[in-house]
């Protein structure tokens, strides 16, 4: 195994150093491609349960692609494909012929990098994601309804209007009401792809503040480009550069003792 | 060039150059070409509504609702006093049925209609011994009696011609191997005339003639009596059939009677009178050419002064096509457009979603999109071949609705899909990804997160282009159009799945037929500009409709 792998567990009160084989995802040298492009070198990696990873990296250095490698979503992508290694959750392999991707997105959720409601009422965006799946007892979703928007808390806001058109809220309350549609399906792992690049910062520090408070629940892996707020809400980060992960350490030590050179200049501005 | 003094004085001055006549040119030649355009189209709006209005707001002014809610007529120009009027037939015979009524009611008034009444009554008392019992007696034995002889004598001759060929070879100028054939032909003739002579009973001597024709084939001298025979004893049989018939014909007779007198209106009589006119054959067939003549010559002098004061002359010059209205044609040019686009939108919108969503960019994928654009270069009266030929013949369809919307769909076909795909493709790829990442089959991210987004740009452009569809003559003319049609669609249907298969009348049809196929006359233009201005009218509102409908979809589903 590389150096880069050598991690440490996040430091949080009372956690053990967890091992390896607890990982919820673990990547191991993987390499894909798009067609003849290779966009992603040998990565390995381990993210633990919940625990908020924070992948940085200047743009197009395939930080978007690794992490819509957990739930499968570059199988949309025409000539998309892992060229080698695996990524396992919970010890099984994705590209497995038994995997069934819509059990897989059911259990890794995925929030866009701009917010994307569908043009329907608040609860209807809520409740979509349980009707797809056959739901139809009215209360058991209203019930789903109300506490996937507490959690993204969003319910105090819009529980008198949730019959109205969801383009009605603003841009941060897209988002948290995004994030409450992805909660509603009761996910264990959530996606977040640079989920406040099109927000505001009173926005982005709400958002902020709820991806922070889900880690108890959820395991989160979040893309950013925005340093100070990998800084503000994960455990561990990890550095992307042109395809490889340069580093993956805790935080604050990537960002007060970087151990490679490309980390400390992408961190201090050099380039990026 | 030299700046002269002028010049000095102001630095800016207007300069030709050769750009700046360029630009004088074509901006004149765009203007005029706009304009040009303009004026045609003005033209063509202010040409169709006002010679249009003639007809719709024909008479006093107001909307003419005998044009919108009636069907094609005659159109009756005639006089009434001395003003010349203009009536449909519908309104023709109406006013002639008045006439005559007004005219029957005063022979009834007048003097002579009591007189009428009861020579009337006396005739019908003389004929009415027909068919009691003793007069059907003794027509029976009559009958028996009359025909026996008449059939003696023929077959008498026939014998004799069959038993000396010889001779008859000669008196005939014949060869004497087609003396039998000859004596057949005589046979059949007079059976035919027979069968044609005696009413109600023509059947029963068809009959015996198909029964014996092996005898009468080649009749001999040994097989024309047994012909004889056989025809005798058929004799004895008709008059009970004569009988019969002229019972029941009596009856029909005495109750037209009855309700006459009790009535006495002009129907009743007209009734009576056509039950007496039907009985007139029977009557001959079982008393004979002259038999009881007097009393039927009688009857009809009775009936006479009825009939009279029932006849009525409304001279008029008629014009086929000319009168009433275009219902029929609003009802199927309505239905036409209905089931076309019901069946494009769903056909395209399918073929679209296979073509957006599910087929892989690829050779087969650009070859379907060129097959489809091609489509959309075919000429229509092409599609109306191909419509005759699959629908109306292939799959026996016959001319009817059914083939007619499956024609029209195809040829807007192209249009639908190709707006459904733009309007496929103009979902935002998030609400795919979103609806995936939620734990989505492919079909149900389509369903529920692109269909519904996309339907206001599938419904607008598919709509608008089915109402374009609803004008061309071409591809109904083969498969679903009628020229004249009175009964509505849903009109005198056995079963429901009747309706599909009539055909119906249309407005683009109906105003090709008005134009082109029938003579031309003062009156076929308003008619031709009438139907053009509802026409018109019609396709706006289906327009105007589909806009209505997308912004209120695009007001439920704005993003
Ligand atoms: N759908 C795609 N098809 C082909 N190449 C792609 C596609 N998406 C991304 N790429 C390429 O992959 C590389 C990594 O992209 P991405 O993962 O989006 O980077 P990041 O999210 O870090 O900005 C880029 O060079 C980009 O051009
Ligand atoms: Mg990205």
């Amino acid at each position: 195994m590389q150096s880069v792998n050598d991690q440490k567990a996040p430091e949080r009160e009372g956690a053990t150093e967890p091992e390896p084989k607890n990982a919820t995802i673990s990547i191991r040298n993987l390499d894909f491609l798009y067609g003849e492009n290779q966009v992603l070198h040998d990565v390995s990696l381990d993210i633990f349960p919940n625990e908020v990873m924070a992948f940085i990296g200047p743009s197009g250095c395939g930080k978007s692609t690794l992490l819509r490698c957990f739930n499968r979503m570059n199988d949309l992508v025409e000539g998309a494909k892992i060229g080698k290694g695996s990524i396992e959750i919970h010890g099984t392999d994705l590209q497995d012929q038994s995997v069934d991707v819509i059990e897989l997105r059911k259990k890794v959720g995925m929030v866009f990098q701009k917010s994307n409601p569908f043009p329907k009422s608040i609860y209807q965006n809520v409740a979509y994601g349980l009707q797809i799946q056959g739901l139809k007892s009215k209360k058991i979703i209203d019930e789903k309804v109300e506490e996937s928007l507490r959690k993204a808390a969003l319910w105090e806001e819009v529980k008198d209007r949730l019959n109205e058109n969801a383009y009605g809220l603003s841009g941060g309350q897209q988002q948290r009401l995004c994030i409450a549609r992805t909660l509603a399906v009761e996910p264990e792992i959530i996606l977040m792809d640079e989920p406040c690049s099109a927000l505001d910062p009173v926005a982005t520090g709400r958002v902020e503040e709820l991806i922070f408070g889900l880690k108890a629940e959820y395991t989160i892996v979040v893309v950013t480009h925005n340093m100070q707020q990998a800084g503000r809400v994960s455990d561990r980060t990890a550095f992307f550069y042109l395809g490889k992960l340069i580093e993956c350490d805790l935080t604050k030590k990537i960002f007060l003792n970087p151990s490679k050179k490309e980390t400390e200049d992408y961190i201090s501005g050099k380039f990026g | 060039m030299k700046p002269n003094d002028q010049d000095k004085k102001n630095p800016f001055v207007r300069r030709f150059s050769h750009e700046r006549i360029q630009e004088t040119i074509m901006f004149g030649i765009l203007r005029s070409m706009t304009f040009f355009v303009l004026f045609c189209a003005a033209f063509l709006f202010w040409d169709i509504l006002s010679k249009g209005s003639t007809k719709i707001f024909e008479g006093d002014g107001l909307i003419n609702w005998e044009f919108l809610t009636e069907d094609p007529q005659t159109l009756h120009v005639t006089k009434d006093g001395e003003t010349e009027i203009k009536l449909s037939s519908k309104k023709y015979y109406k006013l002639k049925d008045e006439k005559m009524l007004q005219k029957w009611n005063a022979f009834k008034q007048g003097p002579d209609y009591d007189a009428a009444l009861e020579r009337l009554n006396l005739g019908i008392k003389a004929i009415r011994k027909e068919w009691t019992e003793d007069g059907l007696q003794k027509a029976k034995v009559e009958f028996i009696a009359r025909e026996r002889e008449s059939s003696l004598g023929k077959f008498s001759f026939w014998k004799e011609l069959a038993t000396d060929p010889q001779t008859t070879a000669s008196d005939f100028e014949l060869e004497i191997e087609k003396v039998p054939e000859t004596i057949s032909q005589f046979i059949l003739g007079h059976l035919e005339r027979e069968s044609g002579r005696l009413a109600e009973v023509e059947g029963e001597i068809r009959n015996f003639r198909a029964r014996q024709y092996p005898l009468i084939e080649n009749p001999t001298e040994a097989s024309i009596p047994k012909i004889e025979s056989a025809y005798l004893d058929l004799l004895e049989e008709l008059p009970t059939l004569l009988t019969e018939a002229t019972t029941n014909f009596g009856r029909e007779i005495q109750t037209n009677y009855s309700s006459f007198i009790k009535t006495g209106g002009p129907k009743a009589f007209a009734n009576l009178a056509e039950a007496i006119e039907a009985y007139g054959p029977i009557r001959q067939s079982l008393l004979g050419k002259n038999g009881g003549q007097e009393a039927w010559d009688e009857m009809q002098a009775c009936l006479a002064p009825f009939r009279q004061s029932m006849e009525i002359t409304l001279p008029s010059k008629d014009y086929a096509y000319s009168g009433g209205g275009i219902f029929p044609a609003i009802i199927g040019t309505l239905l036409l457009v209905l089931g076309a686009m019901l069946i494009a939108i769903v056909l395209g919108v399918f073929c679209a979603i296979f073509l957006a969503e599910y087929g892989k960019p690829g050779k087969f994928l650009s070859l379907v999109r060129l097959a489809i654009l091609n489509l959309a270069g075919v000429p229509s009266i092409i599609f109306g071949l191909f419509g005759f030929g699959l629908f109306v013949i292939f799959l026996d369809w016959n001319v009817s609705l059914l083939a007619g919307w499956f024609t029209l769909a195809f040829m807007v076909l192209p249009i639908v899909i190709t707006a459904s795909e733009e309007a496929l493709r103009s979902i935002p790829q998030g609400f795919r990804e979103s609806s995936l990442a939620l734990g989505a089959t492919k079909w149900t991210m389509i369903r529920t997160s692109v269909i519904p987004y996309a339907m206001p740009g599938i419904l607008t452009s598919s709509i608008l282009g089915v109402a374009r569809a609803a004008g061309e003559t071409a591809p109904i003319m083969f498969t679903a159009a009628y020229a004249k049609r009175s009964e509505l669609p849903w009109e005198g249907l056995e079963h429901w799945t009747d309706f599909f298969f009539q055909g119906v009348m249309a407005l683009p049809y109906h105003i090709y037929v008005v134009s082109a196929k029938i003579p031309q006359n003062e009156y076929t233009q308003d008619m031709q500009y009438g139907t053009a201005f509802v026409f018109l009218v019609l396709v706006l509102g289906i327009a105007s409709l589909s806009i209505v409908l997308r912004n209120r979809l695009r007001k439920k589903y704005h993003w």
